[in-house]
């Protein structure tokens, strides 16, 4: 295995590991916007309590994306950011927005008007951010961008806003709103729970849709794509994420609570999984190979041996933090923290 | 000249830095200023210590996150705004982001634990969060630092043909400039938070705001402000020198020498426009000392380099006054605080009214000392993005609209900045004015105090 395709594991890993943790915060946000029922606001405090110890953690697996693809691949980070630079420039705009609203509502006073209007900003833009990553994602692997080396000859609208992109962006959306759904499930107690047991069973059902339906769009807009899905390996992905999504989904069902969430993560996992394997050897579909988008041999080399000794101190770091914050059960009740 | 890409471009570019540096030098700063409360705390048993960090808590805890979101804009504009740059600059400055990387993630978990740990953790675990708090965040400014002194003195390639080969990554990153902008850059913050903080006690105080230990908190940020000043200055007069060495243009702006000349007389003040710097106060032969350490240094001008690979001298040297002048000003305010607050060593004393506005006024006047000092080294770099090698039109983005950008996020860093300030307005009512009753340490969470 070259050191390119390591370098591109990771980045991909990254890319899991942001949809798993991220998503999930993204996730909160859009069932804030979506609380009903007569267990409204209890849902969500809870929702703000889990996410506030962990969102900003969960934040810098983008970080480390961004910083890994400027550093290995430097030519399709800049291919792809000057490409699809508006539907990236909007998730970033959802970003700034969402960040700073939560931290209003959640370190300031809470029956401010501030914290109102906060609420309101937090929710939209954790609606918005993972559907427009979603575009971005699904431009980049269904081949319509056009370059020459490392210049962009196509405009600013094309690719995001085609059948596939957009299918894509929907999928960002609900892969979000299930694991938030999912792993609030333990994590919470009596009525509460079953309003987000009830929320997961649903969202997985729109995702397994939303992922069966995007294979036809792809045959019809993607082709590139949709042929690299009957490789062997692709289908093997494939078949495993429906196991594994149908068995979450009976996990839900069954009220197996502990379970539920670790089968929900490694669904998205698989699905984020499926879409590397049939990306496999383009960064840019037809357009740009990991090979020809990387850096010099030199920099791939000393990023793979920096991260280990990097993740060196971030997985106990990691595991201390979780541990610490994940056993508690969450009330819809106002504690200070 | 039209608001064309480069300029909005530019513009956006240089808002969200100056917006970015409004948080950092605070998440780089409090928390050390919370491993000295706390250890002080542990040391001598006092709770108005504990009590003292746990009153700053939910300020950190939101400029953080503030903090940490305007960082992401800056690593995404990157890429938006400078995907010619990127592109030829990725591969050879990845190195010290990625590793920046790794310290923001540090950072991120452990203020998490150090956060939301106060009824989960004993008090020395507690304390031992802020040290890898402390330790990541230096790292982290300095990494970064490090990517812009390569911007400055690009080092670790060659360029064959067009093409960079032979790429050296750790070369590229202790490049010529990265020893002296790491060790001002990240001083700066530990100036700023001394003096910030410093500041709005001084207000509380004088306004008779009710807060958690208020003359306690005015110590302890003021002799963080004085034992951090005197460092910086000796610092900058090093960058200074290192400057004059390996950017004599970027030197020559920043002091508005225009002519080429032995023996070049300190300028203080003074404007710079059209070959000419008026109302300058000149000290005789002291620039070439200055920059050279020898009276009679040869020191060259502007007059002397081709017009267009000239910075602008104007914004360069105001700039450059500014932060020098405000260096001083502190040093001054530093050495007031402690000379008054020793000559009445009473229980009782607090700052009079013109050292309690002199005070506030330190805390505005460092962050304008930090900012102006980024103008310096920015403004002073260009026409280049990559000193001698790109310039900043060729790094650009061909992308149109980006003006249309820049208005929007003007407007977000609006709304963001009023929501912060009136956040934080309120943070001295809002703020728990006793710790509550401690609970046994380490009850909740089993292994982990
Ligand atoms: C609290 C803030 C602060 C204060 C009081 C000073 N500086 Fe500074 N200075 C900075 C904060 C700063 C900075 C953090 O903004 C910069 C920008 C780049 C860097 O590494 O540090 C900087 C850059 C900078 C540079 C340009 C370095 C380069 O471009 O490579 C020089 C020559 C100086 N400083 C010199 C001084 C001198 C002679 C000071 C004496 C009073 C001084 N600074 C006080
Ligand atoms: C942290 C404080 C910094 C501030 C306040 C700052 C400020 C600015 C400003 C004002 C500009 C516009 C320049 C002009 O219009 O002449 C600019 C440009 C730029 N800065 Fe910085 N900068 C900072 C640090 C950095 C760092 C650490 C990097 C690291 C890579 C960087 C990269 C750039 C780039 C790529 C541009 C665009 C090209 C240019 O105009 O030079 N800056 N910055
Ligand atoms: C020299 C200038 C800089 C310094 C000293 C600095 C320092 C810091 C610090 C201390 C933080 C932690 C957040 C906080 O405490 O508020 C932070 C966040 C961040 N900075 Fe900067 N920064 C600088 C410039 C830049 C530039 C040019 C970039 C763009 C690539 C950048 C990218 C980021 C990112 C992505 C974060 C968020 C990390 C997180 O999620 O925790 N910074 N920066």
């Amino acid at each position: 295995m070259s050191p390119e395709l390591l370098a591109a594991g990771v980045a991909l890993g990254a890319v899991m590991l942001y949809a798993m943790f991220g998503g999930a915060d993204f996730g909160g946000g859009v069932w804030s916007l979506l609380a009903s029922g007569p267990r409204k606001d209890e849902q969500r405090l809870a929702l703000e309590r889990a996410i506030g110890p962990v969102w900003e953690t969960n934040h810098v697996w983008l970080i480390l994306l961004v910083v890994t693809l400027f550093t290995v691949f430097p030519a399709a980070y800049a291919v792809i950011f000057e490409a699809l630079y508006l539907p990236l420039f909007i998730a970033l705009l959802g970003i700034v927005a969402r960040g700073a609203a939560f931290a209003f509502r959640h370190y300031g006073r809470r029956d401010s008007r501030l914290a109102a209007q906060s609420l309101r900003w937090f929710s939209w833009a954790s609606l918005a951010t993972p559907f427009f990553f979603g575009t971005v994602i699904g431009a980049v692997t269904a081949g319509h961008l056009e370059v020459e080396g490392t210049r962009v000859l196509s405009g600013p609208f094309e690719g995001w806003l085609r059948p596939f992109a957009l299918m894509c962006g929907l999928i960002g959306m609900l892969i979000c709103a299930f694991l938030a759904a999912a792993y609030m499930v333990p994590r919470t107690e009596g009525a509460l729970r079953e309003d987000f047991r009830r929320r997961a069973i649903g969202a997985s059902l729109a995702l397994g849709a939303a992922t069966t339906l995007a294979i036809p769009v792809a045959a019809a807009d993607a082709g590139r794509f949709a042929e690299r899905l009957d490789d062997v390996r692709a289908v093997g992905a494939m078949a495993l994420t429906a196991v594994l999504g149908l068995t979450g989904l009976w996990a839900l069902w069954a009220r197996r609570y502990r379970l539920a969430p670790l089968l929900a993560g490694a669904t998205v996992a698989g699905v984020v999984a499926t879409w590397g394997l049939a990306q496999h050897p383009y960064l840019l579909a037809d357009a740009l190979t990991y090979e020809e988008a990387a850096a010099a041999r030199a920099t791939v080399s000393a990023f793979l041996v920096a991260l280990p000794i990097g993740a060196l101190i971030l997985v106990p770091s990691l595991l201390l933090l979780y541990l610490t914050f994940s056993r508690e059960k969450l009330r819809g009740e106002e504690t200070a923290h | 000249m039209g608001w064309d890409t480069l300029l909005s471009a530019r513009a956006l570019m240089g808002l969200s830095l100056v917006f970015h540096m409004f948080f950092t030098p605070l998440g780089i700063g409090l928390p050390l200023l919370l491993f000295i409360v706390e250890g002080l705390g542990l040391k001598t048993g006092d709770p108005r210590y504990r009590e003292l960090a746990r009153s700053w808590t939910p300020i950190v805890g939101l400029l953080f996150a503030v903090g940490a979101v305007s960082g992401t804009v800056l690593s995404f504009e990157l890429g938006l705004l400078w995907p010619r740059f990127m592109a030829y600059a990725g591969g050879i400055i990845g190195m010290p982001f990625s590793l920046e990387g790794f310290a923001f993630f540090t950072e991120a978990i452990f203020l998490a634990l150090y956060i939301y740990g106060w009824n989960r953790l004993s008090p020395l675990a507690h304390w031992l969060t802020t040290i890898p708090l402390v330790v990541s965040s230096a790292m982290s400014a300095v990494f970064v630092i490090s990517a812009n002194a390569w911007m400055n003195t690009p080092d670790g390639f060659r360029v064959v043909n067009g093409e960079v080969v032979d790429v050296d990554p750790w070369d590229a990153m202790f490049n010529a400039a990265w020893l002296h902008q790491a060790v001002h850059g990240t001083l700066a913050s530990y100036v700023v938070t001394g003096f910030t903080v410093g500041a709005v006690y001084a207000w509380l105080i004088w306004r008779k705001v009710p807060a958690v230990n208020p003359k306690l908190g005015l110590q302890v940020a003021m002799a963080m402000a004085a034992v951090s000043i005197p460092l910086q200055i000796v610092a900058g007069d090093f960058a200074a020198r290192r400057v004059a060495e390996l950017q004599p243009v970027k030197f020559a702006a920043m002091e508005g020498q225009y002519g080429t000349e032995r023996g070049a007389p300190l300028r203080i003040g003074g404007i710079p426009m059209d070959g000419e710097t008026r109302f300058a106060i000149e000290i005789p032969r002291l620039l070439s000392y200055l920059g050279y350490r020898d009276f009679d240094a040869e020191v060259l001008g502007l007059n002397d380099v081709p017009e267009d690979e000239r910075p602008n001298e104007l914004l360069t040297h105001l700039s450059f006054q500014v932060m020098v002048g405000g260096g001083f000003a502190l040093l001054f305010l530093a050495g007031w605080y402690w000379v008054a607050s020793w000559r009445r060593r009473r229980e009782a004393w607090l700052p009079g009214r013109a050292l309690t506005w002199a005070l506030v006024a330190g805390g505005f006047v460092s962050f304008a000392a930090l900012q102006t000092g980024w103008f310096v080294t920015e403004f002073g770099r260009q026409p280049w993005v990559v000193y001698g090698y790109l310039r900043t039109s060729e790094g650009v983005t061909e992308q149109d609209g980006i003006l249309g950008f820049f208005i929007l996020f003007t407007a977000l860093y609006v709304v963001i900045s009023i929501a912060l300030v009136t956040a934080l307005l309120r943070w001295p009512h809002n703020g728990p004015k006793r710790e509550p009753a401690a609970r046994p340490a380490g009850s909740e969470v089993p292994g982990v105090a």
